[in-house]
C-alpha cells in the first residue's frame, strides 16, 4: 500500500491520479477478495479454490465457498463501501471533519430499533425484521434530527448538534435495553451492535448490492452539489445551489446508505469517519475524485476486518466491528505522520 | 459396454431401495420446522451445551461440539466422555460454520435462541433439529433421542430419571418430617449483581422433587435480578442453593459485601446456616440429563440419603 501513492504520483494532472488510484485499489481489492475466499478455518487449497469457483458444481467445497466464504466477503464489500460514501457525504455535507453516520445520531437509530427487536421482541419477533427495523430506525431518526433542526432550513451546525444529543439520548435507550433484557438476548444485541458479518447469506448480499447500486450512483450524480455546498452558504447560493433542498437530498442519501448497512452488517462505526480521510491523503480533495477512492477503501477496510475477526481466534468467530478500529486508526495515523513530515 | 449396463441397473436398484429402504426417513418436529432423518446418525454435531450432555448420555459420540461457557474447552463432568479429536467449533453464539460443514456431518443439533439465522445453512449442510431451550430437559432428551434415532435408550433414562425422583421425595420426606417441603431459594451471585431463579434447569428439578419455590408473583420469566441490596427479603427461603458465577475476586467481594448486610443476615436460610455452595455447571450450564443427575446426586448427599441408582445403566456415563 505504501509504494502506490508514490507510484500514482508519477502522473500528471490530478484526473490522472486518482484513475490510477483507483486502478490499484480495485486490483488490491480483487486480490484481497480471492485471499478472503481462499481462507477460513477449513484449510482449503489455492487451487482447489479456484477450482471450486469456476466449476462449483465438480468442487467438494461448494458449500464452503460460496454459500459461507463469498457471501460474507462480499457483504463486506458493499456494506464498507456504503458506510465510507455515507460518511464522506456527511464530513462535506456539514463541513466538518469529524462527522461520520455514527456521530450524528443515524446510526443510533438503526441500533435502537435493532435492540428493541432483538430484546423486547425476542422470541416474539423474527430476527428477520431486522433488517427492516434498523432501517426504519435511521429513518425516523434522521427524519426527526431534520425537523428538530429545522429553523427556516437546516444549518450544518445545528444539524450536527442536534444529532450529537439524539445520539446521546438514543444511546441511553439502547443501555437501558440492555441491562433490563435478558443475559441471551443482551448477548446477541452486543454482537449486533459490534457489528458482524456472521452467517452472511445471499440474501443479504443481494439486499444490499440493491442499496448500493441505488446509491453510489446518486453520490456521483450530486458530487458537484457536495463540492458546492462545502465552499459555504453563501458562496453556494451565489453558485445558485438551492442550499437546503440539496442538504436534505443528501442526508437522504447518506441515511439509505448507512441504514442498509447498518440493516445488513450491524451497528458497525469508525469506518464512514475514517475512510474518507485515508482517501484524502491518496486524491484530490474533490468529490468526484473522493468517491470512488473513499468506496474502495471502506471496502479493503471491512474486508480486512472481518477476516481477522474469522481468522485470527479460531476456531471462534470474533465480529468483525472489533477490527475496523483496530486496522483502520493506526493506518489513518501512519498516514497523518507521513503527510505532515512531507 | 453389457456389462456397463448392468453394473448401472444394480447400482440404481441400490439406490431405490436405500432410498425407499425397509426403514422410513423419520420425521422430527422442532422449532424451526420438521425434519428428515434416515438412519442412525453417526456423524452428529452439537452446538448447544444441553445437546452435548443429551447425546453422550445417549451413548451418541459427538465429532464436533461447541466450546462449553466456564472450565474451557468443556465442562470437565463431560470432557472425559469425548474423544480427544472431538472438534470445538468456537461458542454457541456463533459457531464456526465452516468446521461445521468441513466435518460433513449427518445429524446437527442446534438452539432456538442461538441459530435462528444460522438455520438455513445448517441445514444445507446436514438434517438439523433446533432444540426449544424453552423446554426442559426432558424435551431434550426426547428430541435428540428422536433425532439420533435413540428412542429407547431415551426413553430408559427417563423412566431411570422418575424412578430416582420417586426414592429422592420418599426419602426425603420421611427424613425431614413436618419440616418438608422446604422452601428453596436458587441463586447465583454475580460480579455486580445477585439473581433469584423461578424457572429453569435447577428450578424445574427443584420444583419436581418437590421443594416449594418463591412466590412467583405471576411471572413468568426466568427470575428477577437484583441490583441492589434491598432486594435481600426476595430470597427469604428455608435452604437456599447458591452457584457463584463470573471472575472469582469480585463475585467473592460481590457476596461478603451482602453477607454482611442486616437484611441477610435476617433470612431463614441464613439465620439457621442452610445456605450452600454449588456448583454452577450442575445447576445453571450442563443442561442435559447427566447434568440433572449430577444434581441429584449432589442433593442425595447433602441431605445424608441412601444413594440410589435403579439400574447401573445411567451412571455409564458419569465420569
Amino acid at each position: 500500500m505504501t509504494a502506490q501513492p508514490r507510484l500514482c504520483a508519477l502522473q500528471h494532472s490530478d484526473a490522472h491520479q486518482s484513475r490510477c488510484v483507483v486502478a490499484v485499489l480495485s486490483v488490491i481489492l480483487l486480490a484481497s477478495l480471492l485471499l478472503s475466499v481462499s481462507l477460513g478455518s477449513q484449510p482449503t487449497a489455492f487451487m482447489d479454490v479456484l477450482h471450486g469457483l469456476i466449476r462449483p458444481q465438480h468442487s467438494d467445497i461448494q458449500l464452503i465457498l460460496y454459500e459461507l466464504r463469498l457471501p460474507r466477503t462480499l457483504l463486506a464489500i458493499f456494506v464498507g463501501a456504503a458506510l465510507a460514501v455515507s460518511g464522506l457525504i456527511l464530513q462535506k455535507l456539514v463541513r466538518n471533519p469529524l462527522a461520520s453516520p455514527d456521530v450524528i445520531g443515524i446510526s443510533s437509530g438503526a441500533s435502537v430499533a435493532a435492540v428493541l427487536v432483538l430484546t423486547l421482541g425476542a422470541g416474539v419477533i423474527s430476527e428477520r425484521w431486522l433488517p427492516l427495523a434498523a432501517m426504519a430506525g435511521a429513518a425516523l431518526v434522521a427524519l426527526g434530527i431534520v425537523t428538530l433542526a429545522w429553523s427556516r432550513g437546516v444549518t450544518p451546525t445545528r444539524l450536527v448538534l442536534m444529532g450529537i444529543g439524539i445520539a446521546a439520548a438514543l444511546g441511553a435507550v439502547t443501555t437501558l435495553l440492555l441491562v433490563l433484557s435478558t443475559d441471551t438476548s443482551a448477548m446477541h444485541a452486543y454482537i449486533w451492535m459490534t457489528g458482524s458479518l456472521y452467517a452472511t447469506q445471499w440474501p443479504s448480499v443481494i439486499g444490499m448490492v440493491f442499496w448500493v447500486a441505488l446509491g453510489l450512483p446518486l453520490a456521483f450524480v450530486m458530487a458537484r452539489q457536495l463540492d458546492v455546498l462545502s465552499l459555504g452558504d453563501e458562496l453556494a447560493i451565489g453558485l445558485g445551489s438551492q442550499v437546503t433542498m440539496s442538504r436534505l437530498k443528501l442526508l437522504g442519501l447518506s441515511v439509505i446508505l448507512t441504514g442498509a448497512a447498518i440493516a445488513y452488517a450491524g451497528g458497525l462505526s469508525f469506518i464512514g469517519l475514517i475512510a474518507p480521510h485515508i482517501a484524502r491523503r491518496l486524491v484530490a480533495n474533490r468529490t468526484t475524485a473522493l468517491l470512488p477512492v473513499t468506496a474502495l477503501i471502506g471496502a479493503l477496510l471491512l474486508l480486512y476486518a472481518d477476516l481477522i475477526g474469522r481468522l485470527a481466534f479460531l476456531p471462534r468467530d470474533l465480529p468483525a466491528g472489533i477490527f475496523v478500529a483496530g486496522i483502520g486508526a493506526p493506518f489513518l495515523i501512519y498516514l497523518l505522520y507521513r503527510w505532515q513530515r512531507h | 459396454m453389457r456389462f456397463l449396463y448392468v453394473m448401472l441397473a444394480l447400482l440404481s436398484g441400490l439406490l431405490t431401495n436405500a432410498a425407499v429402504g425397509d426403514e422410513p426417513a423419520r420425521r422430527v418436529v422442532h422449532p424451526f420446522g420438521e425434519t428428515l432423518i434416515e438412519g442412525q446418525p453417526a456423524r452428529v454435531v452439537s452446538l448447544y451445551q444441553g445437546a452435548t450432555d443429551t447425546a453422550l448420555a445417549l451413548g451418541v459420540t459427538p465429532i464436533g461440539v461447541v466450546e462449553s461457557w466456564v472450565e474451557r474447552p468443556m465442562y470437565h463432568y463431560l470432557r472425559d466422555a469425548l474423544p480427544e479429536t472431538v472438534r470445538y467449533l468456537g461458542l454457541e453464539t456463533q459457531p464456526d460454520l465452516e468446521g461445521v460443514a468441513g466435518l460433513r456431518p449427518d445429524l446437527i443439533i442446534g438452539a432456538d435462541y442461538r441459530h435462528e439465522l444460522v438455520y438455513p445453512l445448517l441445514s444445507r449442510m446436514a438434517p438439523t433439529v433446533i432444540v426449544n431451550t424453552g423446554l426442559d430437559f426432558k424435551a431434550l432428551l426426547t428430541l435428540v433421542g428422536a433425532a439420533t434415532d435413540r428412542e429407547d435408550a431415551a426413553h430408559q433414562l427417563l423412566i431411570q430419571w422418575n424412578t430416582r425422583v420417586a426414592d429422592f421425595k420418599r426419602q426425603i420426606s420421611a427424613k425431614l418430617g413436618d419440616a418438608w417441603p422446604q422452601r428453596v431459594a436458587i441463586v447465583s451471585v454475580r460480579a455486580d449483581h445477585v439473581r433469584l431463579y423461578y424457572h429453569g434447569f435447577a428450578a424445574s428439578i427443584l420444583a419436581e422433587l418437590g421443594f416449594s419455590l418463591p412466590d412467583k408473583q405471576g411471572r413468568d420469566s426466568w427470575g428477577i435480578k437484583l441490583s441492589s441490596r434491598e432486594g435481600i427479603p426476595a430470597l427469604e427461603s428455608d435452604v437456599m442453593f447458591m452457584f457463584l458465577q463470573g471472575a472469582e475476586a469480585s463475585v467473592a467481594y460481590t457476596l461478603a459485601q451482602w453477607a454482611q448486610h442486616p437484611l441477610w443476615q435476617n433470612l431463614t436460610a441464613v439465620r439457621n446456616d442452610q445456605v450452600f455452595e454449588v456448583d454452577p455447571v450442575t445447576w445453571n450450564m450442563g443442561g442435559g440429563i447427566i447434568a440433572a443427575n449430577h444434581l441429584l446426586d449432589e442433593l442425595y448427599a447433602h441431605y445424608r440419603l441412601a444413594p440410589f441408582y435403579p439400574e447401573e445403566g445411567v451412571r455409564v456415563n458419569h465420569p
